[in-house]
This record gives C-alpha cells, structure tokens and sequence, in this order.
C-alpha cells in the first residue's frame, strides 16, 4: 500500500489528524480557557466580584447555608424512579428527602464556594448502593448568601466542561468522544515526529514570506515541535484522569462485586463507618475539627488550608467528618486528609502518606488540573494550549491549501467542505465565545433562566458562523482564498471589543479602575485579553485581505505558485 | 530573593539558551549577521556549548524559585517559550537577534 514507514505516518498523520483535529480544537481551545475558568466567572457574575477567601466557619456559615439546600428537581425526576423501591412505600417527596452527605469546596482562586448536599433515599431498591438524589448552591462565604443557580458560571460550568466533555452529557457520550480524540491526538504526535525526523531543524524552521502552503506548514511544525512536551503530556494525563471512567462500564458490571468488597475493607481498615448506624446523634464543633486538622497539617511540616469538607452520614451516631488539605502550593491535588467522628470531634483516621504508584498518579493529575498557585506557570499553560490550537489550525489551512488547486480543476468540492468546517472550528467557536460573553453583559442580571439563553446564543451564534462560511466558500471550488476567514476576524475584533466596552458600562469595573485605581486582576485579565484578542484579530483580517488583493493580481499568482517538490522535501 | 527575580532570571537564560541554540546552524547565523566575506564567526560547537549551558543555568534558576516539582514544570513550559520566541524573531526581525551574535558586524 504505502512504499514506506514515513509514507505511512503521513497518511495517518494528515487523515486521522484531520479528522479528530475538528473535537481537538475545542478541546485545546476550552482547555486554554479553563486555565482562567474562576477568573472568567468572575468577569460574567459582577457580584462575586470580590477577593479570594480561605473556607469560612463551618458552625457559623456553612451548616445554616447547607441546610437550606434543596434536592435538585431534575436529579429528582430522572433519578428517584431508579432507585426507588415502589414495593417498600410510596416515593418519598422531594423535599422530606433526608441530608445523608454536607459537602463545601474551595480554591485559592474562588470568592464564592460551592457546596452541596446528598440526600438519601430511604426506601431503594438496592439499600447496599449510594443512592443519592444531589442538591448544590454557591455562597458567599462573607454573608452564607446564595448565588442563583440559573445565572451560569461561564467558566467554570461551561467552558470547562465543553474541554473534557463537549458539554454533551447524553449517555455521558461527550467524554468518551473526548478520550478517543486523545488517543489518536497521541498516535498523531507520534506520527508527526516520524514524519519529520530531523525534529531540530524544525524547531526554529519559520519561512513567514513564502506562500501560505510553505508558511502553514512551517508553523505547523514548529508549533507542534516546540511544544511537544507540552502536548504529549496534556493527552496522556487527560486520559489518566479519565481512566477510571472509560472502564465505567465494567466497574458497574464485572467488577462491581469487587469494588463493594474493597469499600467493605477499607472501612474495616480506617475505622470510618460504610453505613449509618440508624440511630440520631448531634453533630459536634466542626470548626474544631477544621482547627485540629490545620494543627496535624502543621505539624507534618506541611500548614495549609483547608480545599475541601465532607460530613458523612448526617445525623447519625456512624457520622465522620473528613477535612482535606488544598493542594495550592505543589502540584499534587488535595489530600491528607483529616477524618473525625462526627458526635465528639475525636481524630479517628489520618490518611497515611501515599504510595509510589498514587504519588505518581496524583502528581499526573494534579500536573493537567493545575490547582496550584504559581501565574507564571499557568500563563504558560495557556500559550502552550494556544500553540496546540494553531497547530491544528494551521494543519487544517496546509491540508486545503495543497488540495484545492487539483480539486479546482478537476471540479471538486473537498477542499471547500474542509475550509468551511475549519473555518467554523477556528474562527467560528472565538466568535461564539465572545458572543456568550457579550450577550452575558447584555441581558439583566436578575433574568430568570439567563443561563439557557447565554447558552442558545453561543450555539446559535456557532452555527451562524457555519453558514457564513459554507456560503462564502464558493471561492475555493476556484482555488482561491474563502473571504469568511477574513470577515470572521473583523467580527471577533469587533465582538472583542465590544465585550470589554460592556463591561465597563454594565458594572463599571473598567481597566483604569481594575489595574490602578482600585486592583482587581481577574477582571483586568479577562479585559485585558479581550483587546489582545481583538488586536489579533483585526491584525489577521488585514493580513488576509492583502493576501487576497495579491491572489487576484495576476502578477503575483505566479510568484506564489507552490514549488511541487516543496511538500515532499519539507523535512 | 522574591520568586519572581529569580523566574525573570530563568526566563532571559532559556532565552538565551536557545537564541544561541538557534544562532548555532549556519542557515540562521547567515539571517542575523550579514557575512563581509571569509571572516570570523563563531564556531557552531561553541554556541551549542553556551545554549546548553544558558538552559542548564535555567533549570538551576527554577529551582531556586520553586519546589522541584513545579519548578521543572516551568523550565520545559519557560523552554518551549523561549523556542517560540526565537523562532518568531527570526522569521520577522532576525536583526534582533544580534545580541546573542556577541556584536559581529552585521549590514541589514
């Protein structure tokens, strides 16, 4: 089939390249976000807009908050017919669901933090199982208000879902499709590198002058060189933390047995109770606890703060309390935890230092989650996922680029359906992110349900950006350049633009007061990378529009003809 | 000293690192420094010796600054950076790189 190894490489490299590049784009560009995620909740909730705080008073803040949550009317609906038992009683209303499970989680970056509760299900089928309907608020932690839970936190529950998931929770479809775009994106790396053996005359190899086809695949090249590391590492531990779940299904069947059996030991080994005892018991100073832990943490050598709390088995005699460290200064995630029981405060476990091959587990985890505390390291992050979108990007531009000229003439339309696809993928997901911003500043804070619109607006916007590109497309059938790419990037410079000057005027928090008159550097950032943004986009759109001007010059039609010996002898 | 001298510090050697990195391969040198004829330049084993040596310096530097863990993590990302940069340069303002050509006169 193929005369050699290298042959063969290309072609996997080009086909399954192009094929999974369309989930990977997203999947970079989401990722890039989500660096900033808390940041970019910030800039779209003006009134969390306020500093970091370390977890508040359990007693004080926490437990009243916790205890006006109320179980979830969608889990509710799709959930309580599986697990409740019709034999044994009538379903239980949603709300005489009893709270079997407190938890609250914080971050060294969030304001606000969220909590929620697990609620039994007292008469289910199977009484060995979890069986819990969720219910969850966010809080400030100064007051123990809610924030609402319509009004959609843009980046923590939209944009970083939609990097390891699509945001497509049917049958939870979205993360497998996810993780078999990391597999091939590996197998495609490595194919890239065999492709180009001599790997460090790449490395600075960047011809901008020449024709696109030569430039496109130039900074493909580089940028999928000089941050190979980067990349190769993001796919693997990306797969890591999902391992357990793509072996979802066979937890849930053949092993099943087995996992119930290691809960069964393990609460054996720690002393931490597997069921509640059914009988009520009060629950002690928590607080106390949380002033004990951060006592032992000290003592280890290693004082912190607490990242996230656990009551167990509510109002029981069986309830424990775990208190866990916030992995904010290293790049382990949280861990060491603290578990006390739940009626006198009295330290019944301390999690013991963690094995080889679960320090290795927990280091690759926490490498990809970054939950630590180091802004050079992150803005680092986000050029390297950066890097991987014009990676894809530019391989997406080098393989029409190379293809249009004989489709053109031999009447083809293959060239055209791929640059409108890249097209929509590239340009099209800014425009529909910017979008989600803009119509975030537009509508009224207190609109009921703004979540779903903000939503519908960032889809129907994506799709618009598809049929622009599909009907300007007409241009590549003839071999030239689809002026959506250049439309596509005045309307990101103008939305971008327009984003930053919303924000100004709807909550007045505009650059001069964020970066001097009164700091707020979450706000500034997400400001400040807008007019980068917009920069960068009327800078391209200019670029392209020379670029065309030239191709209809038919002076310089010849000069930019491509060299056919060019694409063999790139390495 | 604060974290971010010593960060500063490791991001100008991965920098250098690899301008001279880079500067060592004849088809780079010759966009940076216009040749006069056969004169001097640089051999190109000395210049890989310094680029190798600036990004060694560079780990050491992170390290001053951070945990092992993390400090690795930021030399590989501060490395793909500094390659980044270098690149960009030479294909728009190679003049730029001059510098780290230790002044050999060039004509642009």
């Amino acid at each position: 089939m193929f005369q050699n190894l290298r042959q063969s490489m290309s072609w996997l490299h080009t086909w399954f390249g192009l094929v999974i590049g369309f989930v990977l784009m997203v999947v970079f560009f989401f990722g890039s976000l989500s660096v900033f995620d808390r940041e970019i909740d910030r800039w779209a909730l003006p009134q969390t807009r306020f500093d970091p705080q370390p977890m508040p008073s359990f007693d004080q803040v926490l437990l009243p908050a916790l205890q006006r949550i109320e179980p979830d009317k969608a889990d509710y609906q799709a959930n309580m017919p599986a697990m409740h038992d019709p034999a044994k009683g009538p379903m239980t209303p949603r709300l005489a669901l009893p709270p079997d499970e407190y938890w609250a989680y914080t971050t060294h970056r969030d304001p606000v933090l969220r909590t929620g509760v697990g609620f039994k299900v007292p008469l289910a089928k199977d009484p060995e199982a979890h069986n819990h309907i969720h219910g969850e608020a966010t809080i400030d932690p100064r007051s123990g208000n809610t924030v609402r839970a319509d009004q959609l936190k843009i980046g923590s529950e939209w944009f970083y879902p939609m990097h390891y998931s699509l945001n497509w929770q049917w049958k939870n479809l979205g993360v497998f499709l996810v993780g078999l775009a990391a597999l091939v994106m590996l197998a495609a790396l490595v194919s890239g590198v065999i492709i180009h053996r001599k790997v460090f005359r790449e490395f600075f190899t960047f011809r901008p002058k020449k024709h696109t086809q030569r430039s496109a695949l130039d900074l493909h090249n580089l940028c999928g060189v000089v941050a190979l590391p980067f990349h190769f590492f993001f796919a693997f531990t990306g797969l890591v933390i999902f391992a357990a779940f793509y072996f979802f299904p066979v937890s849930q069947f053949q092993l099943k047995g087995l996992h119930e059996r290691h809960e069964a030991v393990q609460a054996q080994e720690t002393g931490l109770p597997h069921h509640a005892a059914g009988i009520t018991a009060p629950l002690a100073s928590v607080d106390a606890m949380v002033a004990r832990a951060k006592q032992r943490w000290a003592e280890r050598d290693m004082a912190g703060e607490v990242g996230f709390l656990v009551v167990h088995h509510v109002g029981d005699a069986n309830s424990y309390v775990s208190v866990y460290r916030a992995g904010s200064d290293r790049v382990a995630l949280v861990g060491e935890g603290m578990h006390f029981k739940g009626s006198t405060g009295e330290l019944l476990h301390e999690d013991p230092p963690r094995s080889p091959v679960a320090e290795i587990n927990e280091f690759l985890t926490g490498l990809h989650l970054q939950h630590f505390e180091h802004w050079l390291l992150r803005w680092l992050y986000v050029v390297g996922g950066l890097l991987g979108c014009v990676c894809i990007a530019t391989g997406f531009i080098f393989f029409v680029e190379k293809r249009k000229r004989q489709h053109a003439r031999a009447g083809s339309h293959g060239s055209r359906v791929v640059d409108s696809l890249a097209i929509t993928t590239v340009t099209g997901m800014v425009i529909a992110t910017l979008g989600m911003l803009t119509i975030n500043r537009l509508l009224p804070d207190d609109l009921p349900g703004k979540g779903d619109w903000e939503i519908a607006g960032f889809f129907g916007l994506w799709a618009l950006t598809m049929i622009h590109a599909w009907a300007r497309s007409p241009a590549v059938a003839l071999a030239r350049l689809n002026p959506a790419w250049r439309e596509q990037c005045w309307a990101i410079a103008i939305l971008a633009l327009n984003a930053v000057g919303l924000n100004a005027i709807t909550t007045g928090d505009h650059l001069l007061k964020t970066i001097v008159t009164d700091t707020y550097w979450a706000v500034a950032g997400v400001d400040l990378s807008l007019l980068a943004t917009a920069a960068i986009g009327a800078w391209a759109a200019r670029r392209l529009a020379r670029r065309e001007h030239q191709h209809t010059d038919p002076r310089s039609l010849r000069d930019a003809q491509p060299n056919a010996s060019a694409e063999v002898a790139h390495a | 000293m604060p974290e971010w001298v010593w960060l500063w510090l490791a991001a100008a050697l991965n920098l250098s690192g690899m301008a001279w990195l880079a500067l060592a391969m004849d088809v780079h040198w010759d966009r940076v420094v216009c040749h006069r004829g056969p004169g001097r330049r640089f051999p190109p084993i000395v210049l890989r010796g310094l680029g190798a040596a600036a990004l060694m310096l560079g780990l050491g530097v992170c390290l001053l600054a951070d945990r092992p863990s993390m400090a690795v993590l930021v030399w590989l990302m501060l490395m793909s950076g500094a390659a980044l940069l270098v690149a960009l340069v030479l294909g728009h303002r190679p003049q730029w790189l001059a510098l780290w050509s230790f002044g050999t006169p060039f004509n642009r």
